[in-house]
């Protein structure tokens, strides 16, 4: 049913994979054909690359990985320029790609013996602590010692592409255009306020673009509909908006005293630096997978769930052709059911709680396909050398400890953990709000208002930076955000204060049912006071 | 009978004093009102020159750089100093101002030389000759990573039994005109000396005993980009520009501007400082275009008006100066350090002479 081509799907029950223009990249020196449109990390991929770049200190290879510019493990030398994100960065007609940090290349290392010596001779910490009495053999050690570090070779080439700063103003910036974000701009810039969203990618929507499943939840906030439909209906909502502007591949590195700092891509040569003053912020950076400890979990062939299901529906690139899944909560379930889609089996569901984490529907769609799933095991090993060649799993005891004996290998390619996520929450450490550990909301998250303000005046979250839930909740918590911003910049008079009201009242509702008492509980632990909208 | 010290600030400077005050025999208490590395000595750029203008300064510099060796040894810590050089560069209009202060430099014992953008290139290939007209050339200079002098400080310091206290405000108790030691966590810490070498907060520290000190307080701002093979041995400073930068041992490349005075003590980042370094440093190093941030922080230090460390005793019997070193603490304080201890405890440091 599916046809691939050199690692690449050619049709898909419901994605439509439409490719440019045939272009040829180098890497290492050896010609690649890739597809304009195609990041060079998913061109080197879908030509069978598996190891991107090694490690600082073990020389451990490392694969592609999160997809999205955050994990550094895809940095390799593009065009004579050191440490770009090859996942950020989109193929070229003649591009020179070369890994970095291993001799004579990422693949054959020849420093990669140190992960077997270097624990043995060096321990993590003791390059300050060993040969330290004689001035000689310090000096020796480290002049050695730098021989070794380092990470990208030294830029080879001036970075041609030309940047020019402009300085902005706006009501209401909003970072982030995923569900949380654009809803937030929608809402604030409904009753006038001026508003201009940013994204770090060339689309919006954020991750509801991989989510080619339909939705549950309230039918007011479109159930039954499919995640990467949902996109496309707030982003016409968006557009249809004068107000707001949406600037795309910019992203926000910084926030300082409600000015923040951002470098918008125009193309392959220019770009902005955007100094942007704005009264309200509302970050909506969404989050990031979590991985698990076992052995070899950074082999390249691990993947979270996420930078799957941007390989596979994005660029429409197969992962393998036999995967693990670690974690049966829904993104694990539905992430099985879009790769049997896709051609590529799936060897077993591994689920460490002793029942299956997500909705029933998922679970008994997967069961028909055929795909076993292991309640109460856990993965204790990812086996092969430069690239998953399989895995081990275990049954686990009721203390949460594997049972010796009941070891299974199970043969993959690759292995998907899908354990959840964390708030990516970076820019809010920055920019000085109050931060709270809350296990419910799946890590550190910012304390906030009712009206989702932190302790930051006039900086709000929406969605997963806020704390993990799903992508309906973040497009409530954007309708509060923005909504709020709006009302306390003077916009919207009494209707605007009405909906505010609504919009909390709807939101309180939707996490009353049974799968919200744990956001509820971990809310309790980071409300702020709110102050009264008079 | 044993003589008690305490110590105000856990810095290069404070650290120093305590290891030499220790192994003479004194009983030393540190305390650090934040964590190990919350002031300058854990933010700055880990230059090492005797570049200055001041014959005492360059004697502690000279001094400082032979104590770096032998605090290793003894500390059995590794502070990653590297001897590459350190080159301060500048354009025609600031010429003189170098060729003058070599001479003095020279005069004091200082192996600089003047050289020309050529001989810079010969050391950093990657700098632009156009970008400056003339430099200062100090071998025996170079960096260190403060870190892990911070910390090889403090364990010899502990090593001596001196107690390093860390979140461990303190206020310094005077009675009539002599310093009777300092309170912390509402428990008296009894001292016949109490030293002052809070940095950016000396100020404060000075004012408990009721001594104006007066320190203009700068705030200095550096950033790094990602990890690369190492390739910039020395250290370079642009006098004017007031750009300088360096290479870390991880590879990152350490650039900042110099710092400017400010009225309010805080360690926040600026979006200014970026934009200003990001564009000044492309000028000196055209391939550093194009390369990213990886992080950027701030740091504040104190600095006295005529540039000169305030080191010494006050009027309050007891209670001893040891800050205003400026930008320039890890290239000074460890001697100075060395020489207070001498001080308190022989009643006299040559190398001070001049200073106190």
């Amino acid at each position: 049913m599916v046809k691939t081509e050199s690692g690449r799907l050619q049709e898909h029950p419901i994605v439509d994979f439409k490719r440019g223009g045939e272009v040829t990249i180098y890497f290492n020196g050896q010609p690649i054909k890739a597809y304009e449109g195609e990041t060079v990390a998913a061109a080197l991929y879908a030509a069978g690359v598996r190891v991107f770049s090694r490690s600082f200190r073990w020389h451990r290879p490392r694969g592609f990985f999160c997809a999205i510019g955050k994990c550094s493990a895809c940095m390799m030398e593009v065009d004579g320029i050191p440490n770009v994100r090859t996942c950020k960065v989109y193929v070229r007609d003649g591009m020179q790609v070369r890994t970095q940090s291993g001799l004579p290349d990422a693949e054959k290392d020849v420093f990669s013996i140190l992960d077997d010596v270097i624990d043995k001779v060096f321990p993590h910490g003791s390059h300050y602590s060993k040969f330290t009495t004689s001035k000689r053999a310090r000096e020796f050690m480290v002049k050695r010692m730098r021989k070794f570090t380092g990470f990208g070779n030294p830029p080879r080439a001036v970075f041609q592409g030309k940047a020019e700063l402009e300085e902005t103003e706006t009501d209401v910036l909003v970072v982030g255009g995923g569900p949380g974000g654009m809803s937030a701009a929608i809402n604030a810039g409904k009753y006038g306020a001026k508003v201009l969203l940013v994204d770090e990618n060339a689309f919006l929507g954020g991750q509801l673009v991989k989510q080619t499943h339909r939705f549950f939840g309230s039918a007011k906030e479109r159930a039954g509909t499919r995640g990467i439909r949902i996109a496309g209906i707030l982003e016409e909502e968006l557009n249809s908006i004068e107000n707001v502007e949406v600037r795309k591949e910019t992203r926000v590195f910084g926030i300082y005293n409600g000015e923040a700092g951002a470098y918008q891509r125009l193309d392959d040569e220019n770009g902005k630096l955007l100094k942007i003053r704005a009264k309200k912020i509302v970050v909506a950076t969404g989050a990031y997978e979590r991985t698990l400890i076992f052995e070899n979990n950074d082999l390249p062939g691990v993947y979270g769930a996420g930078g799957v299901q941007t390989l596979m529906n994005v660029y429409g690139i197969k992962p393998g052709d036999m995967g693990l899944i670690v974690g049966s909560g829904n993104v694990g379930l539905i992430l099985t059911y879009q790769l049997m889609q896709a051609g590529v089996n799936v060897a077993a569901i591994v689920e460490a709680m002793p029942r299956i984490g997500g909705y029933f529907v998922h679970a008994a769609k997967v069961r028909r396909l055929g795909v076993p799933i292991y309640v109460r095991h856990t993965i204790l090993k990812a086996k092969g050398r430069k690239s998953v060649e399989g895995a081990v799993i275990a049954k686990l005891d009721d203390k949460w400890q594997p049972i010796p004996g009941t070891e299974k290998e199970i043969k993959c390619d690759f292995i998907c953990v899908a354990v959840g996520l964390s708030p990516t929450h970076e820019l809010l450490y920055q920019a000085g709000c109050e931060m709270k550990f809350v296990p419910e909301l799946g890590g550190i998250v910012p304390l906030r208002s009712r009206f989702n303000e932190t302790s930051v005046k006039g900086l709000y979250v929406a969605g997963d930076v806020a704390g993990i839930e799903e992508a309906t909740a973040a497009i409530m918590e954007g309708r509060v955000a923005g909504i709020h911003a709006a009302v306390t910049l003077g916009y919207g008079g009494e209707e605007a204060k009405k909906e505010l009201e609504e919009a909390v009242k709807e939101i309180e509702e939707f996490r009353a049912g049974p799968f919200g008492e744990r956001i509820v509980n971990g809310l309790k632990k980071c409300t702020l006071e709110s102050e009264v909208v008079s | 009978m044993t003589i008690k010290i305490a110590v105000v600030g856990g810095g290069v400077a404070g650290l120093s004093a305590a290891y030499f005050l220790a192994k003479n025999g004194a009983e030393v208490n540190v305390f650090e009102q934040k964590y190990l590395l919350y002031g300058a000595s854990g933010r700055n750029s880990g230059g090492l020159t005797a570049q200055f203008r001041n014959e005492a300064l360059i004697k502690l510099a000279l001094r400082s750089l032979e104590l770096y060796n032998k605090l290793q040894s003894e500390t059995g810590f590794n502070f990653l100093l590297r001897r590459d050089g350190y080159v301060k560069i500048a354009n025609e209009e600031m010429a003189n101002v170098l060729e003058e202060e070599v001479e003095i430099q020279r005069g004091a014992g200082v192996n600089v030389k003047i050289v020309d953008p050529d001989f810079v290139k010969s050391l950093f290939p990657d700098i632009n000759v156009n970008a400056f007209s003339i430099a200062s050339y100090f071998a025996d200079g170079g960096v260190v990573f403060p870190w892990p002098v911070v910390w090889g400080l403090a364990k010899g310091c502990r090593e001596l039994g001196v107690n390093v206290y860390d979140y461990t405000p303190v206020k310094v108790e005077v009675k009539g005109n002599e310093v009777v030691g300092v309170k912390a966590n509402d428990e008296l810490h009894k001292a016949d000396y109490v030293i002052n070498a809070a940095g950016a907060w000396s100020n404060e520290i000075s004012r408990q005993a009721g001594i104006e000190l007066n320190n203009k307080v700068f705030k200095e701002e550096i950033c790094v980009t990602e990890s690369l093979k190492p390739y910039l041995d020395p250290y370079i400073l642009d006098v004017s520009t007031n750009v300088y930068i360096s290479q870390s041992m991880r590879g990152e490349i350490v650039g900042g501007i110099v710092g400017s005075e400010t009225t309010d003590i805080n360690v926040k980042s600026s979006l200014d400082f970026l934009t200003n370094y990001a564009k000044r440093v492309v000028e000196l190093v055209p391939k550093l275009r194009g390369m990213s941030i990886l992080r950027q922080w701030a740091g504040v230090y104190d600095l006295e008006k005529d540039g000169l460390p305030v080191i010494g005793p006050t009027k309050v019997k007891g209670f001893i100066q040891l800050n205003g070193f400026g930008r320039n603490g890890m290239s000074t304080a460890p001697a100075a350090g060395e020489a207070l201890a001498e001080y308190i405890l022989k009643g006299r440091s040559k190398i001070l002479e001049s200073l106190i």
